[in-house]
């Protein structure tokens, strides 16, 4: 039965005195880390007995409770809700989690850590969006209308403070205070900065500059922009977390803030800023050349790349090449480039809706590839395509063939004039965009070009990750399962290992037989897996990986492989689980290669201990 | 309350086995509550299981103290005890 999260945090709450005892509360992979102002006030006994907790124990004041994987989050979360404390993130457990990853990917992935819990915020804005902007095509009085007005600024709302977002989300990933992060993101849109979607109007000079040291910051806000927001907050994050280190206590609180925000504002108007404007000028320059390059080939390069732009956050920059165009030619032809580029986006992001088989997955595919047909394609490229790599790689071929396509459409009126093929406004593409382009059964044809072979192209190429780990373990459980080998009033041991029950007293080894460790069983083994014995928690794996310890019901159990193994530091074994893991009996504990334990020269016989036999009533060991 | 540091000398630090014996020898002082810190975390020596989760290896320093009973005694004897096994 699914847990009542609300109800176990409630009940929490209740016995540690109440919100108003917690100084904070964390959480890590499996626990909640409570750090309590008077301990008097809790009641441990009735805290091991809330519903969903599943183990407690005390350290250097800290108070955690073992709530478990996947679990302790949805807990956490109801227990901020019921007890008002301030949330706290637990940065290192992340670290250590991420660290495991080559640069590189973590680099790429950054992105995507940062934008999906900000997709609903995103996902909403963006469809209102779409939707406001594509209505007035249709019905012109509409754009004039209050409602209008009003939905535009409910919509991009999201969009205008982006920033904010993404420097809020960005603080989490990278382990800095969230309301530090949030003042990074603010003060990058404040409103006594000129609006970066609007810099275009001004003429060199115009700019206000601040004259910093050496630096000429121009104040010109980063509306728009995802990279300089990621990382500024990173920045601030680590100055955040060195000083956290190297501040006296005492002081830490008020100096820590005030330098970490001084710091970052500093590094970030006066080089990583401006470092982006300057490539992002590049940018433009590259994309203005690139679209008339002949036979089409640059129109299908910027349709490749177009989505990397938008990855970058450069993408709004475009604004400024579209207005130039309509103002000279008074045809938006970079309009069906991007508009290739982001339906192709939408075409692989639509093939992993419907072909993903996770959940998960599938709830955020289908409302994200919806806003990309609505030319809103952040969602769908930063929450699936981006993250999955092999989709969004599709979605550029389908934006650049789409894009070649628009390129030949260019074509001469009656009176011999060339007529670009394109649109007479900018800001929209996609399905909004039909009403503004000249020709719109091209304008169609080009779309199913590109959503059509990005559909299919991600169709085909991209597979489904396999689910991770632990869900796939149960099934590879034995067929037949394991016989009970330890019974006692609290439940039963099945046997951890294929091979021949011993009993505890033939363990090849003292310690083990005289029953110091607890009692139980050996088996010599005939396979090299070691499997869980019962439905429990991973309470430890040992640094060596040939011993376990696990718990279920006050059961407290070490399973051991092999005697003396402990000096083998690990060679020929593998460890198939972490510490807080949930199993299920049969599940895959610990690999071992009995043919290296016998060539070290010793026993792999794999002994399983109630630790606690002591404690426990009616214990029993032994094949029935 | 007694106690003493100890730098751990087992080049397997406290394993399965020497933890093992080490709760086993703490069972001989029922009067005294006998605890172990390395670092933050502080363990119960008659908890085997947070005994062995605690990882203790060589080159650590624990910090044993023994609280009620004869504590002096105690402490004397876990002091020779952890020289002889530890």
């Amino acid at each position: 039965m699914a847990l009542d999260y609300r109800k176990c945090a409630e009940e929490i709450a209740a016995n540690i005195g109440g919100g108003s005892n917690i100084i904070s509360a964390a959480h890590c992979a499996t626990r909640l880390r409570l750090v309590i102002a008077d301990n008097s006030k809790v009641n441990k006994a009735a805290l091991e007995n809330v519903d969903g907790v599943k183990g407690m124990f005390e350290s250097n004041g800290q108070l955690q409770l073992i709530i478990g994987t996947g679990t302790v989050n949805k807990v956490y979360d109801e227990f901020l809700a019921v007890t008002g404390a301030s949330a706290a993130s637990k940065a290192d457990v992340k670290a250590a989690a991420a660290s495991r990853m080559p640069l590189w990917k973590k680099i790429l992935k950054t992105p995507g850590d940062v934008f999906v819990p900000i997709l609903p915020a995103i996902v909403a804005s963006g469809l209102m969006m779409g939707l406001v902007e594509a209505i007035p095509k249709f019905w012109p009085a509409f754009g004039s209308s209050d409602w209008y007005s009003f939905l535009d600024l409910v919509a991009n709302t999201a969009f205008a403070l982006l920033p904010v977002l993404v420097a809020i989300s960005s603080a989490r990933v990278f382990g800095g205070n969230i309301f530090l992060g949030a003042v990074i993101g603010l003060m990058m849109v404040h409103p006594a900065l000129i609006n970066a979607w609007t810099v275009g109007n001004y003429g060199p000079g115009e700019i206000p500059v601040w004259h910093l040291f050496f630096f000429n910051v121009q104040q010109v806000g980063y509306q728009g922009h995802v990279i300089p927001v990621i990382l500024a907050v990173l920045l601030m994050s680590t100055v955040e977390k060195w000083l956290h280190k190297h501040v006296p206590e005492m002081i830490d609180l008020f100096v820590t803030p005030l330098c970490t925000v001084l710091v970052t504002a500093f590094v970030t108007f006066t080089v990583i800023g401006p470092i982006f404007s300057v490539f992002e000028s590049w940018v433009l320059v590259g994309a203005e050349k690139l679209v008339s390059v002949g036979y089409g080939i640059g129109a299908a390069i910027m349709g490749a790349i177009y989505p990397w732009t938008v990855v970058m956050g450069l993408h709004h920059m475009y604004n400024v090449i579209e207005a130039g165009m309509i103002s000279n030619t008074g045809v938006n032809f970079w309009m069906p480039i991007a508009s290739a580029a982001n339906f192709a986006q939408f075409g692989a992001c639509l093939a992993v809706a419907l072909k993903v088989k996770n959940q998960k997955t599938k709830s955020v595919a289908l409302p994200s590839s919806l806003s990309a047909s609505l030319g809103i394609t952040e969602p769908a490229i930063f929450g699936i395509n981006f993250r999955f790599m092999k989709p969004f790689i599709c979605g550029m071929v389908g934006g650049a063939a789409g894009a070649l396509f628009a390129s030949w459409m260019h074509g001469t009126d009656a009176a011999g004039e060339v007529v670009k093929f394109g649109a007479t406004t900018y800001g929209v593409t996609g399905i909004p965009g039909i009403p503004a382009v000249n020709n719109v059964p091209m304008y169609l044809v080009e779309l199913l070009i590109a959503s059509g072979i990005a559909f299919a192209l991600t169709w085909i190429i991209w597979k489904e990750d396999e689910p991770e780990k632990k869900a796939a373990a149960p099934a590879e459980a034995p067929a037949a399962p394991m016989p009970s080998v330890v019974r006692c009033a609290a439940g039963e041991l099945l046997q951890p290992v294929a091979g021949k029950v011993i009993a505890r007293e033939d363990i090849p080894d003292e310690t083990f037989a005289t029953g110091i460790l607890g009692d139980g069983i050996g088996v010599e083994p005939t396979s090299g897996t070691v499997v869980a014995p019962f439905d429990g928690t991973v309470t430890s794996v040992f640094d060596t990986k040939h011993a376990v310890t696990l718990e279920k019901d006050g059961m407290e159990v070490l399973i051991h492989i092999g005697v003396n193994t402990v000096n083998m530091n690990g060679d020929g074994f593998t460890a198939f689980v972490a510490e807080g893991d949930e199993v299920k009996a049969g599940q895959k504990l610990l690999g071992f290669d009995s043919k290296k334990i016998k060539a070290a020269g010793y026993s792999d016989c794999v002994v399983m201990l109630l630790t606690n036999a002591e404690d426990m009533e009616g214990v029993e060991c032994g094949l029935k | 309350m007694k106690s003493f540091d100890y730098i751990i000398t087992d080049p397997v630090g406290i394993h399965a086995r020497p933890a093992g014996i080490l709760v086993k020898e703490v069972k001989n002082y029922k009067d005294s509550v006998v605890t172990l810190t390395r670092g933050d975390k502080t363990v119960n020596l008659l908890k085997l299981m947070a005994l062995m989760q605690l990882g203790v290896k060589q080159g650590d320093t624990v910090t044993v103290s023994v609280e009620g009973g004869d504590e002096a005694a105690v402490c004397a004897a876990l002091e020779t005890f952890f020289k002889e096994n530890l």
